[in-house]
């Protein structure tokens, strides 16, 4: 097996050396088979890479302890899903996951665009396999995943680091290295581009679709990444300046600049020199993040280690990417000759052009800190290093200031905006940050950045309600439907626009949640069984020690009672766990419990098993939970803008007048009809229930009144606890199951909410599938157009010397002077 | 034409000034020097009252608790130089005996004083990842 796979990526570098080779031979030659013969080249490297994936995930499986890498990141006792995500746990294999990533996604582009844009492809497809082709080389001479031990094979393997054995770990590595490989494709539209001198906007289309794509898997793995830090590592907080997390971060700040600037180019043919650069830049910061994280360059929570002769190979790679992009550009120049000035400052060209400095400002900051060790010890022969203070003296103003813009740039007219229509513009939004500042500081708010914060935030949010309250009020009067429904219009009519509001609506209530930072409480200290101590809002009482193990581990559960308004509000169960073959590095297991204003952060973080007392270290994190769902928000807006044209077009035309407000209605009033209060009720008196079943479900679901806390309905006083046990003792009696129980609430509330434990586990971790699915798509397409290609004619792969007689000009011709002769 | 990139030129200086001012002056309060133990305590003169990553090794034994507090005194060593630290807080959990540590804090009369969450644990992992105990801080 492990002979298969390293086999296997010998023939992914042979055939992608081709792709390019017939690619660029092709294009020069105004050859369509060559070209056609390098692209099936290119997308056999996509099937290659899916079978030596697959080749991997089964001796991952199967636990082939005979392959170096599966010994080390993987044992038997580890459960399947962490079996399979040991594939990009280690560095061989993440480098692996990636080119698998990058074929795929670059099977797809080609896939897509081949006819729109015909005259790019060979180029594209010569660029994407020459980075196929450097990191299967470095596998193949230097990290190879398959590699195997010369001596008799270990019996067992060392197994994934229990850090790692957790969910958000194994879902943000792959979402992030899909951002980082979708960068590749607008790079390679770029370098063709600029190669082919087709440098009109055609090519942006392309390039803004993939950028999106990239930019929001980036999004979604740096959120993960925070999600991962906040409920596995235990300090409380969710963002580190940690190298790698800043890795992540350096291509989203150029990308979120290209996405802005490239409006101005659409619209005003501006910015054209800028454009190429951001793309070829965001590029760049993606090889070089992936260069800082696995050559030991910088130290970090996980950087893989130390490797001096990658970073060698690395480097050689970036500097043939500066030279050769650079120089394409600088040959180009004439072509890209700015066809506009900018006529004002007052211009909503101006405005992205300010987003675009600080953007690129902020990259070049979170570069130039990250790298700040590595380059005084250089310089200096000193190492120097810089924390996280230092960063957020920084990024906390420049934040704000994005903000700001966030707020203002829409608002500006492109071009030149006059005086009036700037005052009736900002004369709301400015209105509600004024009120939301005064109220803040009349409420006694005295941390500065915070405050500034929320009025900005106030500021924003204000500017995009006024774009779509106007917006929907011109639709109203000229379609003659109603508010609401003309405000899901307005995404039909300029779609782009309005999702990105959307966009901008979660990044306001991200930094919302950023905000609540500057609230956070934290004590740390020991505490003997009963007593007691006050944090913020709550009161944390320690009750007692428990020591417990199962098959992997051993676990150590501190019991906490937490009380608010000296009510009882829950118990959390923070733990230290002891895995098996890693005694000496427990992992932390946070309890935390969430709200929407605050979440009680509690980590055991040591004990002393004689005399049951704990350690705890805990923390009060307002408004965490605003930057997941601004997350969300986001999430939500870009794919409303990634949709097909097409598709979107016709959803629209098939919504009746007046729907979406009655949805809308609909969706706001149920949920409030059935939050129904939680009242204290005293004089509640329990039945007793009737049947074993029925007692059995009382504990099974939850008091969906929304303020007990989610206690079950058998324990819980209020008057809906109450109405539901009625309910479930009248449903047990009718002969109901429990089954139909669980359906009766999950409809009625719309999800598993109501059910104490989710119903199946395994469906909540279908994201691990995620890069599988997207994978086998891949490869699905691939196979299918083999079998095209077979069925057309019979070989594909000809080579280099393609007949020329087969192009049909030549033959027409022929056959013309052939019939003059007769 | 000739006032307009003026304009721009001074706009850049003066932009570019400011920022390389701030971000040196910011950059000298926010640094802090990375030394092993015997490099400091070899001269400890001029290391007092510095921002300071101090790297050793805790010596066997010497980690002791005030009861019912988080106040912990102990001393690390490296090449046979030795210097005392104080420190009030969580420690991490590889945090023992013999444990590679690296302390953020500052040389005071007394001893390295560290400052709060500033012991990271180096773990002797068999993998790959350089573990800090407290990651991030």
């Amino acid at each position: 097996m492990p002979a298969l796979g390293t086999f296997i990526l010998l023939a992914a570098f042979v055939v992608a050396s081709y792709a390019i080779a017939a690619c660029v031979a092709g294009a020069r030659r105004r050859s369509t088979r060559l070209v056609e013969s390098g692209v099936s080249a290119f997308y056999a490297v996509t099937a290659l890479m899916t079978v030596a994936s697959g080749v991997l995930v089964h001796a991952f499986v199967t636990d082939n302890y005979a392959i170096k890498y599966v010994q080390r990141y993987s044992d038997t006792a580890q459960p399947l899903a962490y079996k399979i995500a040991s594939y990009w746990g280690g560095l061989d294999g993440s480098i692996m996951f990636w080119v698998f990533l990058l074929s795929a996604f670059g099977a797809v582009a080609v896939q897509v665009n081949r006819v729109r844009h015909r005259e790019l492809i060979p180029y594209v497809v010569a660029v994407i396999a020459a980075v196929e082709v450097f990191f299967i080389f470095l596998m193949v001479i230097h990290k190879n995943p398959f590699s195997t031990f010369l001596t008799p094979a270990p019996a067992d393997g060392a197994g994934l680091n229990p850090l790692l054995q957790n969910f958000y770990m194994a879902i943000h590595p792959p979402s992030l290295y899909i951002g980082f490989v979708a960068m590749t494709i607008p790079f390679a539209f770029g370098i063709a581009a600029l190669i082919t001198g087709h440098l009109d906007d055609a090519w942006l289309r392309a390039v803004r679709r993939w950028t999106m794509t990239g930019w929001l898997f980036l999004s979604f793995g740096l959120t993960l990444g925070m999600l991962w830090a906040y409920e596995e590592l235990g300090w409380g907080g969710y963002w580190g300046w940690d190298p790698v997390e800043n890795a992540g971060l350096l291509p989203w700040f150029t990308a979120t600049a290209f996405l802005h600037s490239v409006m101005v180019q659409e619209r005003r043919g501006m910015l054209r020199v800028w454009n190429v650069t951001l793309v070829i830049v965001t590029f760049f910061l993606t090889i070089f993040g992936t260069f800082m994280t696995r050559s030991g360059v910088v130290q970090s929570v996980h950087a893989f280690g130390e490797d001096r002769e990658l970073a060698l190979l690395f480097t050689i790679f970036m500097v043939v990417i500066l030279v050769f992009s650079f120089g394409l550009v600088i040959y180009r120049l004439p072509l890209l000759k700015s066809r506009n000035e900018l006529d004002s400052w007052a211009s909503r060209e101006a405005a992205f052009l300010a987003n675009n400095w600080i953007l690129l400002f902020s990259a070049f900051f979170v570069l130039f800190a990250t790298m700040f060790p590595t380059l005084s010890e250089a310089v200096k022969g000193e190492r120097l290093t810089v924390g996280p203070p230092f960063f957020n003296k920084w990024m906390l103003p420049i934040g704000l200031i994005l903000l700001t813009l966030t707020g203002v740039g829409p608002l500006l007219a492109w071009r030149r905006s006059t005086l009036g229509n700037i005052v009736q513009q900002f004369f709301w939004p400015v209105v509600a940050g004024v009120v939301t500042a005064v109220a803040l500081y009349s409420f006694g708010v005295r941390v500065w950045s915070s405050g500034i914060c929320f009025a900005l935030c106030a500021f924003a949010a204000g500017t995009i309600i006024q774009e779509f309250v106007r917006g929907a009020d011109v639709r109203r009067s000229t379609t003659g439907t109603d508010l609401f429904t003309g405000m899901v219009g307005l995404f039909g009519r300029s779609r782009r626009r309005y999702a990105g509001y959307i966009v901008h609506l979660g990044i306001i209530t991200m930094f919302l949640g950023f905000a609540g930072e500057g609230f956070k409480k934290e004590e740390q200290l020991p505490m003997k069984v009963g007593q007691q101590t006050t944090v913020g809002p709550f009161t944390v009482r320690h009750d007692a020690l428990r020591v417990t193990a199962d098959a992997q581990k051993q676990m150590v559960t501190g019991h906490v009672s937490v009380f608010e308004d000296g009510k009882l509000l829950t118990t959390m169960e923070p733990a230290k766990w002891y895995f098996a073959k890693r005694e000496d590095e427990p992992t932390t297991e946070v309890a935390i419990r969430r709200a929407p204003a605050e979440d009680l952060y509690i980590v055991l973080s040591g004990f002393t098993v004689d005399d049951q007392s704990a350690v705890y270290a805990i923390t009060v994190n307002p408004l965490v939970n605003w930057i997941w769902l601004g997350f969300g928000l986001m999430a939500i807006g870009s794919l409303i803008s990634l949709l097909p044209e097409s598709m979107f077009a016709v959803a629209m035309s098939k919504v009746p007048a007046g729907a979406a407000t009655t949805a809308l209605l609909l969706s706001l009033l149920l949920p409030a009809a059935l939050q129904a209060q939680h009242v204290e009720n005293p004089q509640t008196i329990f039945k007793a229930p009737r049947t074993q079943l029925e007692k059995e479900l009382q504990s099974e679901i939850i008091c969906m009144c929304g303020t007990c806390g989610r206690k079950r309905i058998g324990e819980c006083t209020c008057g809906l606890a109450a109405q539901m046990r009625a309910e479930v003792g009248q449903m047990v009696s009718q002969g109901k199951s429990r089954e139909q129980v669980y359906e009766f609430y999950m409809a009625k509330y719309g999800s598993q909410e109501p059910l104490a434990s989710p119903i199946d586990k395994g469906f909540n971790r279908l994201a691990w599938l995620v890069p599988y699915i997207i994978g086998g798509t891949g490869a699905l397409i691939v196979g299918l157009m083999a079998l095209r290609w077979t069925r057309r004619e019979g070989a594909d792969a000809t080579g280099p010397a393609a007949p020329v007689d087969d192009d049909p000009a030549r033959r027409q011709r022929l056959d013309d002077e052939l019939r003059d002769l007769d | 034409m000739k006032t307009k990139a003026l304009k721009i030129v001074a706009t850049v200086v003066i932009l570019l000034g400011a920022l390389g001012g701030l971000m040196y002056t910011s950059l000298a309060e926010g640094t802090e020097y990375y030394k092993h133990v015997e490099e400091v305590m070899a001269d400890p003169g001029p290391w007092h009252g510095k921002n300071l990553q101090l790297h050793g090794f805790v010596v066997d034994k010497s980690i002791l608790r005030k009861p019912d507090s988080l106040d912990y005194r102990f001393q690390i060593q490296n090449k046979g130089l030795v210097v005392h630290a104080s420190y009030t807080g969580v420690v991490p959990d590889t945090f023992k005996g013999g444990s590679e540590v690296v302390l953020k804090g500052r040389l005071g009369p007394h001893g390295f004083e560290v400052a709060p969450n500033g012991v990271m644990a180096k773990c002797p992992s068999k993998y790959e990842a350089k573990t800090p105990g407290i990651p991030g801080t």
